[in-house]
């Protein structure tokens, strides 16, 4: 019949692809050692594939790049390391290295070998955890304000240095029926929206975390709430649905006058390609009410405790965060956004400034920024906070009730 | 029995909002690989407008998209062979013998789709990594196959059980085996259910991300994992994505254009008269 | 009896496999789920009974939880096998123009959920979408399609029958193509209407396979996660939040003792629901040996 014949080539077929197609991988290189990095999947990739050949070249060490996208590079780094995995360098973010220390290799002596000096403190405390230092710093990411400088001018207005000059800048520069919007920040259950209620509250004083307790539901974390509320009034409308993506959106096309967005969402807003005012945005310090407290939120390079190539593993540490590679990320032309340095000769230096338009600003925030707090069991705080802050601006919760629960849950999860 | 103009028309009347519905995402998608974000967010929309091929080419040169695809390619021809050669024995089987028990079994069968995948991951991450499967295609083939032989089952013991009876009986009657039988006669027969059961196993292959996240890293990763990285840090990869699903869907619309002329009645007409 | 002995060589492979492959994996799971492990620690793992389940009889966000994800599940269910099944029944009839439509309908289906979900966010972006500027130009409000709770879970209903309506069809016009043609020449002969035939012929024979659809359409539904997370992220609030949610949070954070007892709850509540619904509709099927 027509059909077994036709079917049985294309299986006879198949079974041959499929029985050579183990064979077609080359084997991994047998001179110079090989190590397995854990990565970033997206633009970092990009930058560190590009550079790679380099590294390999100068020190004969292969590296097996295993990249994840954002959303699951924790699970999947977690996953391995705890059940004896096979990665020996991890690029992480900060949050991560305090759970991960477990399995972590201690840093302290090794470090003493890098120009430690020329990294700005603050990055290289987000790999430290309670005084052992298990990651060295390598793409540094700050909270900042951005702004429109020419709807400012117009309106004879400068960039706001407190939050209730931004609470009033934003108000001024509010016109629905325009379709122009004071700010853009997101008011739904993603975690950008807990970070900017922590990011008001810490500004008036407020601690997630004090004394080993949730201390969030203070008089400072009701200002802080009530400041972040108040100025969800001056968004765009439907905020509730809004995640970082849409922050950018909302400022690259025109809606928003003002915005507070990672560092890493600047160089999209400077793309002609998706942004309609690249060029028109200035940038400044997050708002300071009590005291001034950009968050930080640094990704680093860590050694696993059970790598069995160590000594391959820190030179590609030492590489990574090295102020070579730090100058060529920089300057990198990719076309989604930039991987920052945590170094002062490189923040300083002129390319740089060229390349990212917020490069002072940066520099400014990185050296005077607030760490989340340092916890193994952080990430499940920050679930919880993210949660909750969702579900105040949803309207399930009043104010009060959300700082109870934000503290009720922080108590709960760190009394096990 | 001629269906009339009437009915015709009324056929496209009612398929045209459908047809527009289903069709827009896809042209929005489509349409957004050429675009720059910008564009794609242009008011009034563009509908029209004069393509550009910077996604396709910064997807293909930034990532060795080839490579991936045809890891893809040969997990979801894994699959679907292996889905198909399982489950029709397994349908026949259910289908052709009854036992005390089988519908218990059978019910068991589809337990294993009642949990949630993720529960699954563990188990399946601690075997592959003692067994040495991690970022192997067996173990992405054993773990998808898995998923899709469930439905598969079920799904041909219907079709087997609608093929008549004495058509089987005439086959054995004239010196075939049981598996004579089931290859020659009901298969043909049934080929709209094996039809179905392949597109499905091959789409649970090709779209799986989560076991494919898991269980490949380097060697064995597949297209879904790639395009899910293009959700970066920074934000969506709008046209990337699109140009990346673009390419895609390319490979499912060849396959079911050709298993599509098995769907059809017609195969079942000669052997029920015979 | 010779059947009897031949079909289990036809049943074995598939069912040892499935067995050793997934069967297993579960119990082991299951296992899991009265321990307390969190994979940041791994030396303290702790046997604590049904605490895990314990736990979530006073917890509001889980019964929460386990409605939306009944109400989500009831809802794209109904809509996706209603419209399958037209479309199926228009596609049974032997029109040439609609061969080659087939693959076109089929297309949702081929495109990774994951961008099909980021690209209906843009389309139901509030300020920026496609939509919600043509409703602005035939003078209506915009609709908050995420931003509002009711809202986003009909928005979510919509993604989700838009990528599985097609898969439904497939499955239902696949049924209806084995259909002997003689039963329906048979009974317009004898003068029944198009409802009858539908009634007394189609419905009987296509039972099975539109019953298949339905329980595999719903357990899919019930653990629906990547579209649900791309458009809403379980928000606005807790509105859209299933126990996918809940378990790919506990998952997440690496606490496998709670996310395997999520999974074996929702197993438990789908096969419940699956068994009930297999009762009720299912005769005794017509299984027979030649």
């Amino acid at each position: 019949m027509r059909i077994s014949r036709s079917f049985a080539g294309v299986a006879a077929a198949l079974l041959v692809m499929l029985a050579i197609a183990p064979a077609a991988h080359a084997p991994a290189s047998a001179q110079g050692k090989t190590i397995t990095l854990s990565m970033l999947a997206g633009y970092k990739e990009d930058v560190l594939r590009a550079n790679l050949p380099e590294f390999e070249k100068k020190t004969g060490i292969k590296v097996v790049v295993d990249a994840a996208p954002f959303g699951d590079l924790y699970k999947k780094q977690l996953l391995s390391l705890s059940t004896g995995g096979r990665y020996d360098v991890l690029f992480m973010d900060e949050p991560w290295i305090p759970p991960l220390s477990e399995f972590l290799l201690p840093l302290n002596e090794r470090m003493k070998t890098l120009d430690t000096a020329d990294f700005i403190p603050t990055t290289v405390a987000s790999g430290a955890f309670q005084g052992t230092q298990y990651a060295v710093p390598v793409d540094p990411n700050v909270q900042l304000l951005v702004y429109r400088k020419d709807l400012f001018e117009q309106k004879g207005l400068k960039p706001p240095a407190t939050w209730d000059e931004l609470l009033a800048d934003a108000k001024a520069l509010h016109d629905p029926a325009k379709q122009q919007y004071g700010i853009a920040i997101t008011a739904s259950s993603d975690i950008q929206t807990a970070l900017y209620m922590l990011l008001a509250m810490w500004s008036y004083g407020a601690e997630l975390v004090d004394g080993g307790k949730g201390s969030l539901n203070s008089p400072a974390g009701k200002k802080g709430g009530e400041v972040f509320l108040e100025l969800l009034k001056s968004t765009p409308p439907n905020v509730k649905s809004y995640n970082f993506a849409d922050v950018n959106k909302a400022i690259q096309l025109g809606q928003a006058a003002m915005a507070i967005q990672w560092a890493s969402g600047a160089k999209p807003m400077e793309d002609k390609q998706r942004s309609s005012v690249a060029g028109k945005l200035g940038y400044a310090l997050v708002p300071k009410a009590v005291r001034q407290t950009p968050m930080r939120g640094v990704w680093t390079i860590g050694i696993a405790k059970n790598s069995a190539n160590q000594e391959a593993a820190w030179q590609f540490a030492t590489w990574l965060s090295g102020r070579e590679f730090g100058q060529a990320a920089v300057t990198f032309p990719s076309a989604t956004s930039a991987i920052h340095s945590p170094r002062f000769s490189v923040l300083k230096d002129p390319a740089t400034k060229a390349a990212l338009p917020y490069a002072d600003t940066l520099l400014a925030s990185l050296q005077i920024t607030k760490e989340r707090p340092r916890l193994r069991e952080y990430a499940d705080i920050q679930e919880n906070l993210r949660v909750t802050a969702g579900k105040l601006t949803a309207g399930e919760l009043t104010l009060e009730a959300a700082l109870r629960e934000i503290d009720a849950g922080t108590n709960r999860i760190l009394g096990k | 029995m001629r269906p009339s103009r009437l009915r015709a028309t009324l056929t496209g009347v009612a398929l045209a909002p459908i047809l527009a519905w289903t069709l827009f995402p896809i042209y929005w998608i489509t349409t957004a690989s050429f675009k720059t974000e910008l564009a794609l967010y242009a008011k009034p929309p563009q509908w029209l407008f004069s393509p550009m091929l910077d996604n396709y080419t910064r997807v293909l040169t930034n990532i060795p998209f080839f490579q991936y695809l045809r890891n893809s390619l040969i997990v979801a021809i894994g699959t679907t062979l292996g889905s198909l050669v399982l489950g029709t024995l397994a349908g026949y089987g259910f289908a052709r013998f009854h036992f005390r028990g089988s519908e218990a079994v059978r019910f068991l069968v589809l337990v294993t789709r009642m949990a949630p995948r993720m529960v699954l991951v563990v188990p399946y991450y601690l075997v592959m990594q003692r067994l040495g499967l991690l970022d192997t295609y067996t173990g992405l083939l054993v773990a998808y196959v898995s998923f899709a032989l469930p439905f598969s089952i079920w799904l041909l013991i219907g079709f087997f059980i609608d093929v008549p009876l004495d058509v089987e009986e005439a086959g054995m009657i004239d010196g075939c085996s049981r598996l004579g039988v089931l290859w020659r006669i009901v298969i043909p027969i049934a080929a709209p259910g094996l039809v179905v059961a392949a597109i499905f196993a091959f789409l649970v292959s090709w779209n799986e991300f989560l076991f494919a996240l898991i269980l490949s890293g380097v060697e064995a990763k597949t297209l879904p994992v790639v395009i899910a990285g293009l959700n970066t840090d920074a934000g969506p990869l709008y046209g990337e994505m699109s140009a990346a699903a673009v390419m895609v869907m390319l490979p499912n619309i060849v396959m079911t254009l050709a298993l599509q002329r098995y769907l059809v009645r017609g195969l079942s007409l000669g052997a029920v008269k015979g | 009896m010779a059947a009897g002995r031949a079909g289990r060589w036809f049943l074995l492979p598939g069912l040892m496999f499935l067995f050793a492959i997934d069967l297993i994996p579960l119990a082991y799971s299951g296992w899991v789920s009265f321990y307390n492990w969190w994979l940041i620690r791994p030396r303290d793992i702790r046997f604590v009974g049904l605490a895990n389940y314990a736990r979530f009889a006073d917890d509001p966000e889980f019964t929460r939880a386990v409605v939306v994800t009944t109400v989500f599940t009831v809802g794209a269910v109904l809509v996706e096998f209603l419209a399958g099944l037209a479309l199926a029944l228009l596609f049974a009839q032997p029109f040439k123009f609609l061969r080659p439509i087939r693959v076109l309908l089929l297309l949702p289906l081929f495109v990774v959920p994951v961008v099909g979900a980021t690209m209906w966010r843009v389309i139901f972006h509030p300020e920026l979408g496609v939509l919600n500027y043509y409703l602005g130009v035939v003078g209506l409000s915009p609709v908050p399609w995420l931003s509002d709770p009711r809202m986003a879970l009909v928005s979510i209903t919509i993604v989700d029958a838009w990528r599985t309506i097609p898969f439904m069809f497939l499955v239902m016009y696949a049924g209806l193509e084995v259909l002997p043609a003689e039963l329906f020449e048979a009974a317009a002969v004898d003068g029944a209407s198009a409802w009858q035939s539908f009634r007394h012929i189609t419905v009987p024979l296509l039972t099975y396979i539109m019953l298949l659809a339905i329980l595999i359409r719903g357990m899919d539904a019930f653990r629906e996660f990547d579209i649900i997370f791309v458009l809403t992220g379980g928000g606005p609030g807790t509105a859209t939040q299933t126990m996918q949610m809940l378990n790919y949070r506990a998952f997440g954070l690496g606490h496998m003792g709670e996310a395997n007892a999520i999974g074996i709850v929702t197993l438990i509540i789908v096969a419940g629901l699956c068994f009930i619904l297999m009762r009720a509709v299912l005769r005794r099927p017509r299984v027979a040996s030649p």
